[in-house]
């Protein structure tokens, strides 16, 4: 009798920790996704500033256009 | 154990890799299958990075992640930022990824598959591997230094100069030979010029959302981009079906040249968030995935190769370019195998955002790998056509004829068999009037990569879409370096024109941005609008001209390479530099002297300048004609100049160079390094405890 609840705990663990594994692979995909498309730009700039400092940091509008500013100031795209 | 498991791993990579060049070398006579070439390619470039790449970073560079990189020193969370391997890996290889590999590999494709692929795959893992991979390194201990301050820094001021002047006259032959391709590939096609007319558009929406409703917000704002860009591929069919729609796109080389000149004026003078930045991140999303999308298609179809491995055209007879192999084969390659402007690239941001230098070894030697990798998927997708179809499609009308009739005729006679009709079927199936006479290379590789997707999915009722898909992709990518390259061009015209008088040095003073905008867009322009006028397509004797100019920046990269290596100590490996340094100037002198002088008027410019001046002075050029002729001899002579000039501003930073190599070895001169000081890495540390 014992044998099948067994079998059924060990599957229904096996299922859980692969959609652990399908959920954490999914995370991982999306931070590298976010990490290199800039969505997370102002966030790690935040971050970045640490402690706080006499001028106020940039507002998330400000950031963004600073932020192409700079990027297309240089050669960035190849032949 | 453990150790024994990994040498018969990577004795097995070595074998597969042997074995699958073995194939492509004993088969002759039956097509063989892409998957050998890729089995190759892949097995080489693991081999190589395994054991190449970790010498260079173990013996040559002597990479050390104790010591802190520019990202860790000088963190201000906008330019020197922190960033995950991966994440820069992904960074830097959208920024390289140009339409280089795909467009030189295709053309190349003249010679048969494998001088190109064997060029593609050698030249990639002992030369432009290692000019990434050594430039990133040497910017990494220089604070993120650009490749004209390193060679100002570690040769000399004028070798600085010289490479600065460089950059800017070679960026001006990339725009125009790109925008000609775009050209080629858009002209009397209402559908693909519907398509990319619509990428404005929707650029416009994407840069109005991104700078006011949700800032910064790029995924969302590019995942429906890139839905409305498909979307505009499907809508084109009904364009191009449509009497009054179809007309209004339909256009002819000439005003689809004046089109894009102006495009890229408005690009460089429109604030970057309107324009500029959405069209980079729909065209980084779509390349990125249309490339996944490509090398899987190749895996899944495996097609097999329909060109010979060698073909007739090995004497430099070959009617898409003129040459013989060495050096055009090297030259039309290019971004494949080596490219120099992937220094501009590994001396620009990425150095200020890696987090370690054995990183270095990943983004630099790894990216280019992947680069190259790109190179062998296009020459597999181009030579899996029809060799008939794949010259009737690549080769001006000039050469071949002007009607299907001609050309097929032509064609056979080279021994390529090909029916009149059969071009006139692959254009309906893929939705145009013509698939004659389109040359740049985009054309072909689009029905290749037409073909191969189509066969994974949709079949035959798809290939039109598929073909109209993958140039879109091509031309949205090619111009975003035109747009993106504009504007860089244009800083750097203020930055000259600024020492002159210094309200122009100004980037924000309105008629600073306008003038420089319209002498960089002038520029480009005309070396444009020459090869849309030129008889022979233009692309025959723009591309080489681009891709002197490229293996020349190569050149230089590495000759600075060279110069930080022997400043170093590291006689005993120079050779990893000097190599690949050397057999490039070896190229590029004879690919620039051919160029000026062969006699060949299909090859030499001046030659050809001559032959038509001769043609002019017998009377036998018609009056109609008579302006016509003149300005083709004006071109012809200011492309010698222009090769002349590239070359010789090579030549003499190589000189500089080997003076101070000299004075160095002798001891008459000190090696001074400019690196910025070693500081420990609290980082490494962190991690360490």
């Amino acid at each position: 009798m014992n044998q099948p609840s067994v079998s059924i705990r060990a599957s229904s663990k096996s299922i859980r920790s692969a959609t652990g594994r399908l959920s954490r692979f999914v995370q991982g995909w999306w931070r590298w996704l976010r990490e290199v498309t800039g969505d997370a730009a102002y966030d790690r700039y935040l971050a970045a500033r640490g402690c706080p400092t006499p001028r106020p940091p940039l507002t998330e509008g400000e950031f963004y256009l600073d932020r192409l500013r700079r990027r297309y100031s240089s050669i960035n795209r190849c032949c | 154990m453990n150790r024994l498991l990994k040498i018969l791993g990577w004795a097995a990579v070595a074998l597969a890799g042997a074995g699958a060049l073995a194939v492509i070398a004993i088969e002759r006579h039956e097509p063989i299958n892409a998957v050998w070439l890729v089995l190759a390619a892949v097995c080489t470039y693991l081999v190589a990075y395994r054991f190449y790449s970790s010498f260079l970073a173990v013996k040559v560079f002597a990479l050390d992640d104790t010591r802190a990189t520019p990202a860790e020193r000088l963190e201000d969370g906008r330019d020197f930022v922190r960033t995950n391997k991966w994440v820069l890996l992904g960074h830097h290889f959208a920024a390289i990824a140009g339409p280089g590999p795909l467009v030189g590999p295709t053309l190349a494709a003249q010679f048969g598959y494998l001088p190109g692929t064997l060029w593609i795959v050698a030249g990639a893992v002992l030369g432009g591997c290692v000019q990434d991979f050594v430039i990133l390194f040497c910017s990494i201990r220089r604070n993120g230094k650009t490749l004209g301050e390193m060679a100002r820094d570690e040769v000399s001021r004028r070798g600085g100069r010289i490479a600065v002047v460089a950059v800017l006259a070679i960026m001006v032959i990339l725009l125009a030979v790109v925008a000609l391709v775009v050209v080629n590939a858009l002209k009397s096609s209402p559908w693909a010029t519907f398509t990319l007319a619509m990428s404005v558009p929707i650029a416009l929406g994407m840069g109005i959302y991104l700078r006011y409703l949700r800032p910064g917000r790029v995924i969302e704002a590019t995942v429906a981009g890139v839905a409305l860009m498909i979307f505009a591929v499907v809508a084109g069919q009904w364009v191009n079906a449509s009497a009054g729609w179809s007309r209004a796109f339909t256009l002819g080389a000439a005003p689809l040249a004046v089109a894009l000149i102006v495009y890229g004026f408005a690009a460089s003078v429109l604030p970057v968030w309107l324009l500029l930045a959405p069209r980079d991140y729909l065209s980084s999303f779509i390349k990125v995935g249309t490339i996944l999308a490509l090398a899987a298609g190749v895996l899944v179809v495996h097609p097999a190769l329909e060109m010979p491995a060698l073909t007739r055209f090995a004497d430099g007879t070959g009617p898409i370019f003129s040459g013989k192999i060495f050096p055009f084969c090297f030259i039309t390659i290019a971004c494949g195998a080596v490219s120099g402007f992937h220094a501009l690239i590994s001396s620009g941001t990425t150095p200020k955002m890696i987090e370690r230098e054995s990183q270095a070894r990943l983004i630099g030697y790894g990216s280019m790998i992947m680069e190259s990798l790109v190179a062998v998927m296009a020459m597999v997708a181009a030579c899996s056509l029809q060799p008939g179809v794949f010259f009737a499609i690549n080769s001006p009308a000039g050469v071949v004829g002007h009607t299907a009739q001609a050309a097929a005729q032509t064609i056979s006679a080279w021994g390529f068999p090909l029916h009149p009709a059969t071009m006139q079927q692959l254009a309906s199936e893929v939705g145009e009037r013509t698939m004659l006479d389109r040359t740049g290379g985009a054309p072909s590789l689009a029905a290749g990569m037409a073909q191969i997707f189509s066969r994974a999915i949709g079949g035959g009722r798809l290939l039109a879409i598929w073909y109209h898909f993958a140039i879109m992709f091509e031309a949205l990518f090619i111009l975003t370096v035109l747009d993106a390259g504009t504007r860089v061009g244009r800083f750097m015209v203020q930055e000259a024109a600024g020492r002159l008088w210094a309200p122009l040095g100004r980037r924000a003073w309105y008629p600073g941005i306008l003038i420089a905008s319209a002498l960089m867009v002038g520029a480009w322009g005309y070396f444009l609008y020459q090869g849309v006028l030129d008889p022979l397509g233009g692309i025959n004797s723009l591309w080489p001209l681009f891709g002197i100019a490229n293996q020349l920046l190569a050149a230089v990269a590495l000759v600075v390479a060279t110069t930080v290596l022997l400043k170093m100590g590291r006689r005993r490996w120079l050779w990893v530099t000097l190599g690949p340094g050397a057999a490039l100037v070896a190229v590029t002198m004879t690919a620039s002297y051919q160029k000026i002088f062969h006699p060949d008027p299909h090859i030499g410019f001046l030659a050809q300048a001559n032959l038509l001046a001769a043609q002019l002075a017998s009377g036998a050029v018609p009056a109609a004609q008579v302006e016509f002729t003149r300005r083709l001899i004006f071109n012809n002579r200011l492309d010698a100049v222009v090769t002349g000039l590239l070359a010789a501003m090579v030549l003499l930073l190589v000189v500089e160079a080997v003076g101070q190599w000299q004075g160095i070895l002798t001891g008459r001169q000190p090696a001074v390094l400019h690196e910025a000081p070693y500081i420990a890495s609290e980082w490494g540390r962190a991690e360490g405890d």
